[in-house]
C-alpha cells in the first residue's frame, strides 16, 4: 500500500470550506447550549465573520499557482478561488439579511446559519472538484442543505410545496447526473476528469468486430445526462420549472443565496467538467447544446418574467434569464473565434477558441457571476426589508403594490432597489452593465454574433419588468393602510453594502477585471 | 504408502465438523424449546408482526417521527464504522496524518451526536 503524501500546499484550496464548516459546527452547538439567549443576532454576525475569513483565504489563493491538489481529486486555480470568494460574499450578505427576517418570524435558530454555511462549504468545494465522485458528494452537500433551508418556515403551505418540489426534482436531477457519470466511467474506467479526458478520444474511436463504435452511444448518453443534471441546477430552460415555485416558497434570504451561490457554484462545475471533457470528444456537440440552452433560457426566462406582478417570482424568472446570459458565455468557450462567423447554430466543425480569447470569456463569466450575486442579493434584500409576516397568509406578500409609494415612505430603500433593478437590466453605471459588456463582447469575439443579438434583445425586454418596479416605487401612491416596514440595522447594512458594491464595481471595475485577467484561469492538466 | 495418500478433502474436515454441529444444534434447540418452554398464546402475540403498529386497519396513519430519527442515527454511525474500520486496519501505516484526519472526522460526528443529544432526539418518552 502506498501512503499518499500531503503537504500544506494541498490544503490551501479547501481551507475556506474548512473555516465555513467549523463555524457551522460552532453555530449548531451554540444553539443547543446558549439557545435561550434573548437575541440571536450574534449567530448571524458569526456567520458573516466566517465568510469574511474564508473569503480572505480565497483571495490569497487567487494569486497562487494553478495546480492539481489532493492527488488530483481537486484543483487549485483562480477560477475556483474566485468562485469561493463569490460564494463567501453571497453567504455573508444572505446571513446578514436572515437576522432581521428570522427575528421577525421568531424563527431565528443557529441551525439556519449552520445549514447556510454547510451549503456554502459544499458550493466552494463543488467549484474545485476535479473528480466525479467528489463533485457529486459536494453537489449533494449543498443541495441537501438548501432543501432543508427551503422548508425552514415549515408551517406555511408555500414553503412545504417549494421544498417538496425542490427535493423531488433535485434528487431526480442528481440521479440523472450520477447515471451519466457512471456511463462515462464505464467508457473510460476512471472518474478523474483529467484522466477521463485523456482516455475519451481512444474510447470513442474503439471499434468492435463489425466495425461499429461500441462506446460511442455510452459516451454521448453520459454527456447528455451529466449536462441535464447541471442544467437543472443552473435552472436552464427546459429544466427551469421548479425555479419560480421554489424561489417563492423559500425564505427570502435563502432565495437570495440560491439565486447567487448555488447557481454560481453549479456554473463553475459545469464549465470545469465540459471544458475538460468536451474538447476531447468534439467541441461541436457541447457548442450546439449550450447554444440551444442559452437561446431558450434567455428568451423564455425574460418572456415569462414579463407578466409577473409578484416581485419575488419575477426575480426568480429573471434569475433564469441571467443563467441564459451565462450559458451564452459557456457556449462561447466552444466556439471557433473571430474569423468564423457562427450563427445561432453552426454546422462547421469547431476546434475551440484560442487561449487568449478563452480567458476573455472566463473573465466575462466570473465578473458576471460576481455582479449578479451582489445585485440579486440586494434585490432580494429589499424584499426582505419590506415583507411582513402578516402578509404572507394573504398570498400577495410580494405584489408590486407593496412597492407603491416606497419612494416617499422609504427613500433610501427605494434608491437601493432602483440601483439593483438598473443593474439587473444592464443599465450603466452599475455592475450589471459592465458584466453584460464583458460577457457579450467575449461572445461576439468568439463568433457568436447571432446569439449575442438575441441575448441583447431579450435583456432589453427585461428592462421593462425591472423598471416597472421603479415606476411603482416613485409614481404610484402607497395603498391605504399599508404596513409600515420595520427597520433593522442588519438588513439595512446588507442593503447599503450591496448597493454600494453594485455602483462601485460598475464605476470602477478595474481591480476585479485585473484580478480576472489571467491566461491560466482554469487548470486543465 | 497409505499414510501418504492424503485425501484432498482432508483439510475441510473441520468444516464438516462445524456443519454437523450446526445441523445438530438447529434440530436440538427448537426441539428442546418446543418441549420444555412454557407457552402462553394471546391475541397480540399471535397477530401478524408489523413493527409496532396495528396490522389491520387504515394504512394512512401517522408514525412518530422518532422512528425516522433513530433510523437516521443508525445509518450515520453505521457508515462511521465503515470508514473507521479500514483506517484501524492500516493504523500504523497511515501514521499521525491518518490519526489527525480520523480525529477531525470523528470530532465532526461527535459534535453531531452532542447536538442531537441536547436536542432530545435520544429520549423516547417526551
Amino acid at each position: 500500500m502506498t501512503i499518499p503524501e500531503f503537504t500544506m500546499a494541498d490544503f490551501w484550496p479547501v481551507i475556506p470550506a474548512g473555516i465555513l464548516t467549523a463555524a457551522a459546527i460552532v453555530l449548531m452547538i451554540s444553539e443547543v447550549f446558549l439557545g435561550a439567549a434573548a437575541s440571536r443576532t450574534y449567530q448571524s454576525l458569526l456567520s458573516v465573520l466566517a465568510c469574511v475569513l474564508a473569503g480572505a483565504v480565497a483571495l490569497m489563493n487567487m494569486t497562487d499557482t494553478p495546480r492539481a491538489v489532493l492527488q488530483g481529486y481537486a484543483v487549485m486555480d483562480p477560477f475556483s478561488s474566485f468562485l469561493t470568494l463569490v460564494v463567501c460574499v453571497g453567504t455573508g450578505l444572505a446571513a446578514l439579511l436572515a437576522a432581521g427576517f428570522l427575528q421577525h418570524r421568531n424563527a431565528e435558530r443557529g441551525e439556519f446559519y449552520a445549514l447556510m454555511l454547510f451549503a456554502a462549504a459544499g458550493m466552494t468545494l463543488l467549484g474545485l472538484s476535479n473528480e466525479f465522485i467528489t463533485l457529486f458528494v459536494n453537489l449533494e452537500v449543498l443541495s441537501v442543505a438548501t432543501y432543508a433551508l427551503t422548508a425552514w418556515l415549515r408551517r406555511g403551505s408555500r414553503p412545504s410545496e417549494g421544498a417538496f418540489k425542490y427535493f423531488i426534482l433535485g434528487a431526480f436531477a442528481a440521479a440523472l447526473m450520477l447515471y451519466g457519470a457512471a456511463l462515462l466511467y464505464g467508457a473510460t474506467g476512471t472518474t478523474h476528469l483529467t484522466d477521463m479526458a485523456a482516455k475519451l478520444r481512444a474510447a470513442l474511436a474503439e471499434t468492435d468486430a463489425s466495425g461499429g463504435h461500441p462506446k460511442q452511444m455510452l459516451i454521448y448518453a453520459g454527456f447528455l445526462l451529466v449536462g441535464a443534471g447541471f442544467a437543472f441546477k443552473v435552472a436552464a430552460v427546459p429544466f427551469h420549472m421548479w425555479t419560480p415555485d421554489v424561489y417563492e416558497g423559500a425564505p427570502t434570504p435563502v432565495t437570495a443565496l440560491m439565486s447567487a451561490g448555488v447557481k454560481a457554484a453549479a456554473f463553475v462545475a459545469l464549465v470545469r467538467v465540459f471544458m475538460a471533457l468536451g474538447p476531447a470528444v468534439d467541441p461541436q456537440l457541447p457548442f450546439i447544446a449550450f447554444s440551444v440552452l442559452a437561446l431558450l433560457t434567455m428568451v423564455v426566462g425574460n418572456l415569462l418574467a414579463l407578466p409577473q406582478r409578484n416581485v419575488k417570482r419575477m426575480l426568480a424568472y429573471s434569475s433564469i434569464a441571467h443563467a441564459g446570459y451565462l450559458l451564452l458565455g459557456v457556449a462561447a468557450l466552444f466556439a471557433v473565434g473571430k474569423d468564423a462567423k457562427v450563427g445561432v447554430l453552426s454546422s462547421t466543425p469547431l476546434v475551440g477558441i484560442s487561449g487568449s480569447m478563452q480567458s476573455d470569456v472566463y473573465q466575462g463569466i466570473l465578473f458576471y457571476l460576481l455582479g449578479y450575486t451582489v445585485t440579486a442579493i440586494g434585490a432580494f434584500g429589499t424584499i426582505v426589508a419590506l415583507e411582513r409576516r402578516e402578509d404572507e397568509t394573504k398570498g400577495n406578500a410580494w405584489d408590486l403594490d407593496r412597492f407603491a409609494g416606497l419612494g416617499s415612505r422609504k427613500p433610501g430603500w427605494a434608491l437601493a432597489m432602483t440601483v439593483f433593478m438598473l443593474s439587473l437590466g444592464g443599465v450603466p453605471p452599475t455592475v450589471g452593465f459592465i458584466g453584460k459588456v464583458l460577457l457579450f463582447r467575449a461572445a461576439v469575439d468568439a463568433g457568436l454574433l447571432g446569439l449575442s443579438i438575441v441575448g441583447m434583445l431579450a435583456s432589453a425586454a427585461g428592462v421593462y419588468y425591472y423598471l416597472r418596479v421603479v415606476v411603482y416605487m416613485y409614481m404610484r401612491p402607497a395603498p391605504e393602510g399599508a404596513l409600515v416596514p420595520e427597520r433593522r440595522w442588519t438588513t439595512e447594512l446588507a442593503l447599503v453594502a450591496t448597493a454600494a458594491g453594485t455602483v462601485l464595481f460598475g464605476v470602477l471595475p478595474g481591480p476585479i477585471t485585473a484580478l480576472l485577467q489571467r491566461t491560466d484561469m482554469l487548470f486543465h492538466r | 504408502m497409505f499414510t501418504h495418500m492424503v485425501s484432498p478433502l482432508t483439510p475441510y474436515l473441520p468444516v464438516a465438523v462445524v456443519l454437523g454441529l450446526a445441523g445438530l444444534l438447529a434440530v436440538l434447540i427448537p426441539a428442546l424449546t418446543t418441549r420444555l418452554g412454557p407457552r402462553s398464546v394471546n391475541e397480540i402475540k399471535s397477530a401478524t408482526f408489523e413493527c409496532g403498529s396495528d396490522p389491520i386497519g387504515s394504512a394512512r396513519q401517522r408514525f412518530a417521527v422518532k422512528f425516522y430519527v433513530v433510523a437516521l442515527l443508525f445509518i450515520v454511525f453505521d457508515v462511521e464504522a465503515v470508514f473507521l474500520y479500514p483506517w484501524a486496519v492500516n493504523f500504523k501505516a497511515l501514521g499521525w496524518f491518518g490519526y489527525g484526519t480520523m480525529v477531525a472526522f470523528a470530532f465532526t460526528l461527535v459534535m453531531g451526536l452532542v447536538y442531537i443529544w441536547k436536542k432530545g432526539a435520544l429520549t423516547w418518552e417526551s
